[in-house]
Formats: structure tokens, C-alpha cells, sequence
């Protein structure tokens, strides 16, 4: 993975105060106010909300737990990589940890640009990445107190064993 | 005391691992402890798999970080080093 930090603009040097993962309701006004700009023609805030229904189970709330100094980390860096992408003004991305009600929101990104298709590419392209880098796991749990673990994703391309299992020379 | 050892909470000659997810609930604790003179991250599945079976499909869809970086099989895991199992994430 390149290190994004070396070339990104001043601006980031203010990402250090802000809280990456909460524990707390995401106030979502707050997190579109974050990246507010009067050079921003167009401003994207995605809200990722727990749903009900998962494959067909009926989900009352989530859990999600994290690996958390490298999830802080690595959604910083992915924060400033995607500023420096897709050239936004600025950009939040805040997640919530511990339980989450249905309906509850779990992530919330925003982003800022000069124009709107800057702002929705690079506010798509940094779920995907979250989804497929950032060490944050949720728990389904249902009505009937059963819970499990969601590991259907993957992780990074690259840093799975190169066989699975171990197979001894031929 | 003569011993000068670093102030850690890890022994030169151990290595913790951090696990979470349904790595913990598999394996049935958030963190484990082995003996380690040095070796790979290759080296550490093994080790791993060896001393918790009941965690190797899972492991060997997971990947491994060292100091909070992910890491490759060939990478060295450095005594005393932060590490942890990351099974497919599942965030957003």
C-alpha cells in the first residue's frame, strides 16, 4: 500500500482532532457541517444504516468491534487518499462501534468538491475501500439472542496465505 | 533485580496475538500467547493453527498485521512485536 500522507495538502493536518470512531449516535448534521466549504460546489453525505433484514434473518441490532488504532489509522489514511483521488475540498468519515440499533446509523461519510462527480466517486470509492481494508467487524444479533459474526468479506489482495492449507511439496 | 528487560508487557521470547470477531469467539479468548524466537508471518499461522485448530479455516482466510500494518506470509514478525489476526472485515 502507498503512503497518501506524504502528498496530501495542508489542510489534512487538522484530521488529528477529529473522532474517527465513535461510541455514540453519528450526528450526521454535524459530520456534512465537517466539510462544509464556500469553494464547494457540491457537497455528498452518505449514511450507512442498520437494517432489519439481512439474507432473509431478521437482525434487531448490530455490534460492531474493531481493531481499534488500526482502524483509526487506516481510515485516516484512506480519508486523505481520497482527498487527494478525487481532488475534494475536504472530506469526514466517522464510524460507530459497540451496539447499533436497526435503523441506527453506522457510518457516515462526507465529502466536498468543486463539482458533484468528484464528490459522489470518491464518497463510493471509500466504502468499498472500508469495506474491503478497515478492521471493523459487526454482529448480527437477533430477537432469539442468537448472534454471528460477519466474516462473508475479504480482506486486502495479497495478505492471505498463498495456500490455505499448508500442502507438502510434491 | 539485575534483569534489564524493557518495561513491556510482553517477555523477550513471546509473542501476543490479538484476536477478534469470531476469531475470539472461536478460539475463546481476545488474545493468546506463544513462544517465539523469530520467524515469518508464514511461521505464525503455522505456530497458530498448531496451537488453536479449532481457528485454521478461519485463519486461513484472515490476514495478519504487525505493528497495525497489514502484512505479507514473507514478512518478519519481529519478539515482541503488536500483532494481530484480521479475519475478513465486515464494516460500513
Amino acid at each position: 500500500m502507498t503512503d497518501p500522507v506524504s502528498s496530501v495538502p495542508e489542510k489534512l493536518s487538522h484530521w488529528g482532532s477529529t473522532p474517527i470512531l465513535v461510541r455514540h449516535e453519528i450526528d450526521a448534521a454535524q459530520v456534512l457541517a465537517a466539510v462544509a466549504s464556500p469553494v464547494a460546489g457540491a457537497t455528498v453525505l452518505f449514511i450507512g444504516t442498520t437494517r432489519s433484514l439481512s439474507d432473509g434473518v431478521v437482525t434487531q441490532r448490530l455490534e460492531y468491534e474493531a481493531y481499534e488504532p488500526m482502524a483509526a489509522k487506516t481510515l485516516g489514511s484512506l480519508r486523505d487518499a481520497a482527498i487527494v483521488r478525487f481532488g475534494l475540498i475536504d472530506c469526514h468519515v466517522v464510524h460507530r462501534l459497540g451496539l447499533v440499533k436497526v435503523g441506527e446509523t453506522s457510518v457516515a461519510i462526507a465529502t466536498s468538491a468543486a463539482h458533484r462527480r468528484e464528490a459522489f466517486e470518491a464518497t463510493q470509492w471509500l466504502m468499498e475501500q472500508i469495506k474491503h481494508e478497515v478492521p471493523i467487524w459487526k454482529c448480527e444479533q437477533s430477537a432469539d439472542g442468537s448472534r454471528e459474526w460477519v466474516h462473508s468479506g475479504s480482506v486486502p489482495m495479497g495478505f492471505l496465505p498463498a495456500t490455505p492449507n499448508e500442502s507438502s511439496p510434491a | 533485580m539485575h534483569d534489564q528487560r524493557p518495561v513491556t508487557n510482553v517477555d523477550k521470547g513471546t509473542l501476543r496475538i490479538n484476536l477478534f470477531a469470531g476469531m475470539a469467539d472461536v478460539s475463546g479468548c481476545r488474545s493468546v500467547e506463544i513462544e517465539w524466537t523469530g520467524g515469518t508471518v508464514g511461521d505464525l499461522r503455522s505456530r497458530l493453527a498448531a496451537c488453536i485448530p479449532a481457528i485454521e479455516t478461519l485463519l486461513s482466510r484472515s490476514a495478519v498485521a504487525i505493528a497495525g500494518a497489514y502484512a505479507q506470509d514473507a514478512a518478519d514478525v519481529p519478539c515482541g512485536a503488536e500483532v494481530a489476526i484480521i479475519p475478513p472485515v465486515s464494516g460500513g
